[in-house]
């Protein structure tokens, strides 16, 4: 019996997850335009992308975006957490208000977003109203910073989500680590240095895989906002592979994009939880 | 395993010790965890079996009988991508057609998006829809290559004998058979308000360069001259192109280039580039943030004077805009080369693997008939029925859109109509990097020209 309830979910995750991935890397190795069958071509789809000027801005792009969008929504939410950890009144107020935008359909808030970074939007309405009108500008429009805003209306969205993860993880702290540290004299930048920090490496590693899987996967806000930017100025590889397999319908070529995804999104994952696994096992 | 330890001591509050994971005491853990054995082997149990049923339920779905071949009468599917007005049209077209009691026909309405997404896998499925709306161009001449749709032939020498040569030579495959059959197209004109110009004393250009001192007028007097949303709609940028290119090159060169006989890194196209500079400065500065809502609002409120549109775009525009709406053709550049019109054509397509072909044609037929095309455009503005003999009437700029196709010597279909879709966004990059380099059009050439080849090659 027990046999048989581990076999059904095993074959479910093994229909459903893994025969997928191992028909899209297979359907990389081919050239297929959705209609007939695939054409086995072996690794020009990879050959291609290697010369491929869009892919290296989109690799470029995607590098930028893991750095920007995972230290931000990290030092943000763990911020917000720890300003609103304690239970005091009127704190559940904040803490919805920040959450408030996980909920919102990204396609709902890239067109909100959007609307905001318009020339004659919310934001440079922001600027000129605080005597910063010389910063205004077509936020959308500008290669050099249609990447950085994107990012904004991400974050905005992403903060709340890494907020709720590190709130769980601070409150399973033993109250009397800290007591004792305080007593012990350590201040609260020590506190939060020597005590409150080490305690949430297992939600560190919840937080960081999910950081580096949402970064690698944005997809909707980006495409909502500016579908890849001035020629391409914020393509990132989850655009180009949804540009490639259905807008130019080269299927083969998109599932070698998204293989690289894979690659990336594993080699980062596996990377940092097998040191922190092996750091957890020292501890 | 962390996040349910977590959350649980989230529910239960700090004082569980087994929420501090430094003091975890394995064991005890383990032996809270089977604390209900028995009722956690039930929900598993449960899961199992609703897992199981739900795989048969997908399974037995998805396997299909083929319907027995009806003589005349039976059913078939329409699977129409229109929105709005032209969705009305379309329904009543079908209703008409079912009351003439030859078969009743049933609408599936999907999102032209998700059409574009899926038509490939509709058109080869076992069971796809019978009938499906669609566009001309080398979108329906990559199915037709693939066999993926029925021979309209006879139905051309039927009922649409009297159809122009430019819409037949549109519908045919490459040996010779008609495939498609053309229901409405449209138009594209730049777009301006009648009473702006009154206002200002601007007068409709004749040729190319009192277009070009038309521009200085209007930006002398403040106006931004053109508007263009590049912000999320960049293949408007390709109209321009499509136009300049057909304008200094003529229609046979710009199919070519589009086909891929000619290279992006030419002089021919450096010419049109050259022109496509002359404009440059007349556009909106900010045009690459501006969406297309946005830069409709730009138009109607006098923010931007002209706009180089299609007919699709006057359904969207505010009330008292429309009826100061008016456009004229695309100035001439060299008076020596044929007229060629933008003239996107949608029209309707039949599944090779369609149950009932009979009805099929009978109804492709109707809907291209006069009385069919009457019905599907009743409550469309800024279409036009492909049938020459039409019982609708016509508003001004529809007549003057109507007489602008009629008079040209050759109908193109769009850069991503004829071009392919893998080759749009080639141009949306290599247009948009232009609106802010020009300086560097020869590199933008021939770095359009490489990424033209690669999409083909894809």
């Amino acid at each position: 019996m027990v046999v048989v309830l581990v076999f059904l979910p095993l074959l479910v995750e093994l229909l459903g997850v893994l025969l997928p991935a191992i028909l899209g890397v297979g359907i990389s190795l081919s050239r297929w335009n959705g209609l007939g069958s695939p054409e086995f071509v072996g690794f020009a789809n990879y050959a291609l992308m290697v010369e491929d000027p869009v892919f290296s801005v989109a690799l470029g792009n995607t590098a930028i975006w893991l750095l920007l969008f995972g230290t931000f929504s990290y030092v943000l939410g763990l911020a917000v957490a720890l300003l609103l950890q304690a239970d005091r009144r009127g704190v559940g107020v904040y803490r919805t208000i920040i959450f408030l935008p996980v909920v919102f359909s990204s396609v709902v808030t890239a067109l909100i977003w959007t609307s905001f970074f318009q020339p004659d939007g919310l934001v440079n309405w922001l600027l000129e109203a605080l005597g910063l009108g010389e910063y205004a500008r077509a936020w959308l429009g500008d290669p050099d910073t249609v990447l950085y805003a994107v990012v904004v209306a991400a974050l905005w969205r992403q903060v709340g989500y890494v907020m709720v993860l590190f709130l769980a993880g601070l409150k399973s702290i033993d109250p009397h680590l800290i007591e004792a540290a305080r007593v012990d004299g350590a201040n609260a930048w020590q506190r939060l240095r020597f005590v409150v920090l080490p305690q949430l490496r297992n939600v560190n590693m919840v937080v960081i895989s999910v950081i580096i899987i949402d970064a690698l996967r944005s997809f909707d806000i980006v495409w909502g906002m500016t579908r890849g930017g001035p020629f391409n100025s914020s393509e990132l590889l989850s655009t180009y592979m949804f540009v490639a397999a259905f807008g130019q319908r080269a299927l083969g070529y998109g599932s070698a994009i998204g293989v690289v995804i894979l690659v990336l999104a594993l080699g980062f994952i596996i990377t940092y939880l097998s040191r922190a696994l092996r750091e957890e096992k020292e501890s | 395993m962390s996040i349910q330890l977590l959350k649980g001591c989230f529910d239960r509050g700090q004082d569980n010790r087994y929420c501090n994971p430094q003091n975890t005491d394995q064991e005890k853990v383990n032996k809270s965890m089977k604390t209900s054995p028995v009722r956690r082997h039930r929900l598993v149990k449960a899961l199992g079996i609703s897992v199981t049923l739900s795989l048969f339920a997908v399974v037995s779905g998805c396997a299909t009988t083929p319907a027995a071949e009806p003589e005349g009468g039976g059913e078939i599917t329409v699977q129409g991508a229109f929105s709005g007005a032209e969705a009305d049209g379309l329904a009543a077209a079908v209703e008409a057609f079912n009351a003439l009691g030859e078969g009743t026909v049933e609408i599936d309405s999907i999102s032209a998006q998700q059409q574009r997404e899926q038509i490939a896998t509709s058109l080869s499925a076992p069971n796809p829809p019978d009938v499906l709306t669609w566009f001309a161009g080398k979108a329906t001449r990559d199915f037709a290559d693939e066999g993926l749709l029925l021979d309209l032939s006879d139905v051309w020498t039927e009922s649409l004998s009297d159809f122009s040569p430019a819409l037949r030579d549109l519908s045919t495959n490459s040996e010779g058979q008609q495939v498609f059959v053309p229901t409405q197209n449209y138009w594209w004109g730049i777009y301006y308000k009648k009473s702006e110009f009154e206002a200002n004393g601007w007068e409709i250009p004749a040729d190319w360069d009192s277009f070009l001192a038309l521009l200085q007028e209007v930006k002398d007097s403040g106006q931004i001259p053109l508007g263009i949303p590049l912000g999320d709609s960049p293949w408007t940028a390709s109209a321009w192109f499509d136009y300049l290119n057909s304008r200094i090159n003529g229609g046979p060169s710009h199919l070519g280039l589009l086909a891929g006989d000619t290279s992006f890194d030419s002089p021919a196209v450096s010419d049109v580039m050259d022109a496509y500079a002359d404009v440059l400065p007349y556009f909106d500065p900010d045009a690459a943030g501006v969406t297309f809502p946005q830069f409709t609002s730009d138009f109607a409120e006098g923010k931007t004077a002209m706009a180089l549109m299609g007919a699709f775009w006057q359904a969207g525009l505010p009330e008292d805009t429309q009826s100061d709406l008016a456009f004229f053709q695309f100035p001439t550049i060299d008076p020596s080369i044929p007229v060629v019109e933008e003239a996107p054509t949608n029209g309707l397509l039949v599944s090779v693997n369609s149950d009932n072909p009979t009805l099929a044609k009978k109804f492709v037929a109707f809907v291209a008939s006069p009385e069919g095309q009457a019905l599907l455009l009743s409550s469309s503005t800024g279409a036009l029925g492909t049938n020459p003999t039409t019982t609708r009437e016509l508003s001004d700029l529809e007549t003057q859109g109507l007489d602008m196709l009629q008079s040209a010597a050759q109908l193109t279909q769009f850069f991503n109509r004829d071009g392919g879709e893998a080759l749009q966004p080639t141009a949306d990059s290599a247009l948009v990097r232009f609106f802010f380099a020009p300086g560097e059009v020869d590199q933008i050439l021939v770095d359009w020209q490489a990424a033209a080849e690669r999409a083909r090659a894809l």
